[in-house]
């Protein structure tokens, strides 16, 4: 018998290089290399979470094309277009324009010509059509006023719409109901967006878990000896944390991606009335879409291997 | 029970002080004393379910004693807390009768996978030096490469036991670590871990083997339903052995 080691013969040598190296290999190493290893029953929980990233970032990016309509249109509805009929006189337009510049309720009034409203609208995608179709130039000249309440906004439509130099068919733009159906519309849409978009959380964090799971069992022996050893909590749970990052960050890196291509297909059809629908997208916006998917990929498997860690490994 | 330690100028590197565990209506331990010093060398014997494993478990603070309190290197075990485990276990060295190594790393590897997980600040040269050498001391250095599929039982047990010890801790515990070997095997084994505790280890071993336990001399330690109902000091076996039973 050779006898066995008592005191080491090999003197300490505290080497950070050593450290940052045994923590890369235990972290990240063995991470990666047990995530390739169980890839095969990973997979489920790689294709469920990839897919329930992207119908949150679908739902992501449609809640904010709703949330930008939603902004336009209240900075919109305290803006009343008032119309006025192609035959009225100058001095009948003069005359509304003193008393709209009277009233105390308008902040600003701005004219604009049927030159100028042809010009809009050639801008806004059908009306062309519309313009060409009529042979002529079907819009009429109107003023835009700024009122300073929203509140007063029907006020102010009572106040101008008998005038003599108002359209009498359609004499202003005001919809008293128009903004409370967008507003209970938009309420809606977040809540059932919200719900939605809980829901796929809940079921991505415990498809992550189970997956986690089932890796802890596959190499129950290996977490066992570390136990047993006296291998700090974090090497023993770290790996799994990991490893669950890596799926959700795989994750959310596909549907991150295919989110911002569906996003840049959108913004990039300029001219389409989707976009007329949803005037926020950009390609910022595709971006942040993008990058926000893959970080919820991450936040998600991370957060749910360190649930399922804590669940079945004990120490 | 057992005799003061103080008095005797002796530090207990494991302490029971009126240990019970309890599995719902189940009492696997009650009233357990006793210590153990340094580079002592005690079996655990007793029947099936007598509370052997449950005992070693407590020490590995695996398991919380219901009542009492266990003391292992002066760290109370019975009041560690999850996240201070870890420094407990760097003292204890386990054997289990399954070896329990890690069938894709060669024995070398298992061996240095204990010094690695529990020292960040280990080289890799170093861990692979002290692995060859605990390798070398349970007469395999030769086998460094293998892995533990090409080894007999006992080549198992042997690499087992370099593992437990590589770390160098002052206490080895040991569950029925010869039951699934052979008698001459089984002796072999039972050499090392005598080589072991020459060295100042301390090892408890709990073991069914008779044969060995009579053989061997040492401290016997015997549990009935969870009761310590024997402390035989080492060296008092034969017909007359029961004189020396405190």
């Amino acid at each position: 018998m050779a006898g066995v080691v008592v005191s080491g013969r090999f003197p300490r040598r505290r080497v950070p290089r050593a450290m940052v190296k045994n923590v890369a290999r235990v972290l990240l190493r063995g991470a990666f290399r047990n995530w390739l290893r169980n890839l095969a029953t990973t997979a489920p929980a790689l294709g469920s979470m990839t897919l329930l990233l992207l119908l949150s970032g679908l739902v992501g990016v449609l809640g904010f094309a709703l949330w930008s309509v939603a902004q336009t249109e209240t900075r919109d509805a305290a803006v009343l277009h008032v119309y006025l009929r192609d035959d009225a006189s100058a001095a009948q337009v003069d005359q509304l324009r003193t008393k709209l510049q009277a009233d105390r309720d308008i902040s600003s009034v701005h004219f604009v010509s049927k030159d100028q409203a042809l010009a809009l609208a050639r801008k806004r995608p059908g009306l062309p059509d519309l313009a060409r179709a009529s042979g002529g130039n079907p819009f009429p000249a109107s003023f835009d006023v700024q009122v300073k309440r929203l509140a007063d906004v029907g006020k102010v439509d009572s106040a101008v719409r008998r005038a003599a130099a108002v359209d009498p068919v359609y004499p202003t733009s005001y919809d008293p109901g128009a903004y409370q159906r967008l507003t209970t519309m938009l309420l809606w849409v977040a809540i059932v967006g919200s719900a939605f978009m809980l829901l796929l959380g809940f079921v991505a964090v415990t498809v992550t878990a189970n997956s986690i799971r089932a890796a802890i069992h596959s190499r129950r022996d290996e977490v066992t000896i570390m136990q047993l050893v006296g291998a700090p909590r974090w090497m023993v749970r770290g790996p799994f944390v990991i490893e669950g990052a890596i799926t959700g960050g795989t994750a959310g890196l596909v549907a991150g991606l295919v989110t911002l291509v569906v996003t840049l297909t959108v913004v990039s059809a300029g001219g389409s009335s989707f976009l007329q629908l949803a005037p926020g997208l950009s390609i910022a916006a595709a971006a942040l879409a993008c990058g926000a998917v893959f970080l919820a990929g991450l936040v998600i498997g991370s957060g749910s291997s360190v649930l399922g860690v804590h669940r079945h490994l004990e120490s | 029970m057992t005799p003061s330690l103080e008095s005797k100028g002796l530090q207990p590197l494991v302490e029971f002080a009126g240990v019970s565990r309890r599995y719902g209506e189940i009492t696997a331990l009650e009233q357990v004393s006793f210590t153990l010093t340094r580079g002592e060398f005690a079996f655990l014997v007793g029947p099936s379910g007598a509370g052997k494993t449950t005992l070693l478990k407590l020490i590995n603070r695996e398991i919380r004693p219901s009542d009492g309190e266990v003391w292992v290197d002066a760290i109370a075990a019975h009041d560690l807390p999850a996240t201070k485990v870890p420094e407990l276990r760097r003292h204890v060295g386990v054997v289990f009768q399954d070896y329990k190594l890690l069938p894709r790393l060669t024995v070398l590897e298992n061996v240095a996978f204990a010094l690695q997980v529990t020292d960040l600040m280990i080289t890799d040269q170093e861990a692979h030096d002290r692995a060859l050498d605990a390798l070398e001391a349970v007469g395999l250095g030769e086998r460094s490469g293998a892995f533990p599929a090409e080894l007999s039982g006992g080549q198992q047990q042997r690499v087992a036991i370099a593992r437990a010890v590589v770390t160098q801790p002052p206490l080895l515990i040991a569950d029925e670590p010869t039951g699934n070997l052979d008698m001459e095997t089984a002796w072999q084994i039972m050499d090392l871990l005598d080589d072991i505790a020459s060295f100042g280890t301390a090892i408890l071993l709990a073991t069914h083997n008779v044969d060995i336990v009579t053989k061997m001399q040492r401290r016997i330690l015997t549990l009935v339903d969870g009761h310590l109902v024997r402390d035989q000091p080492a060296g008092r076996t034969g017909k007359m052995a029961w004189l020396a039973w405190s």
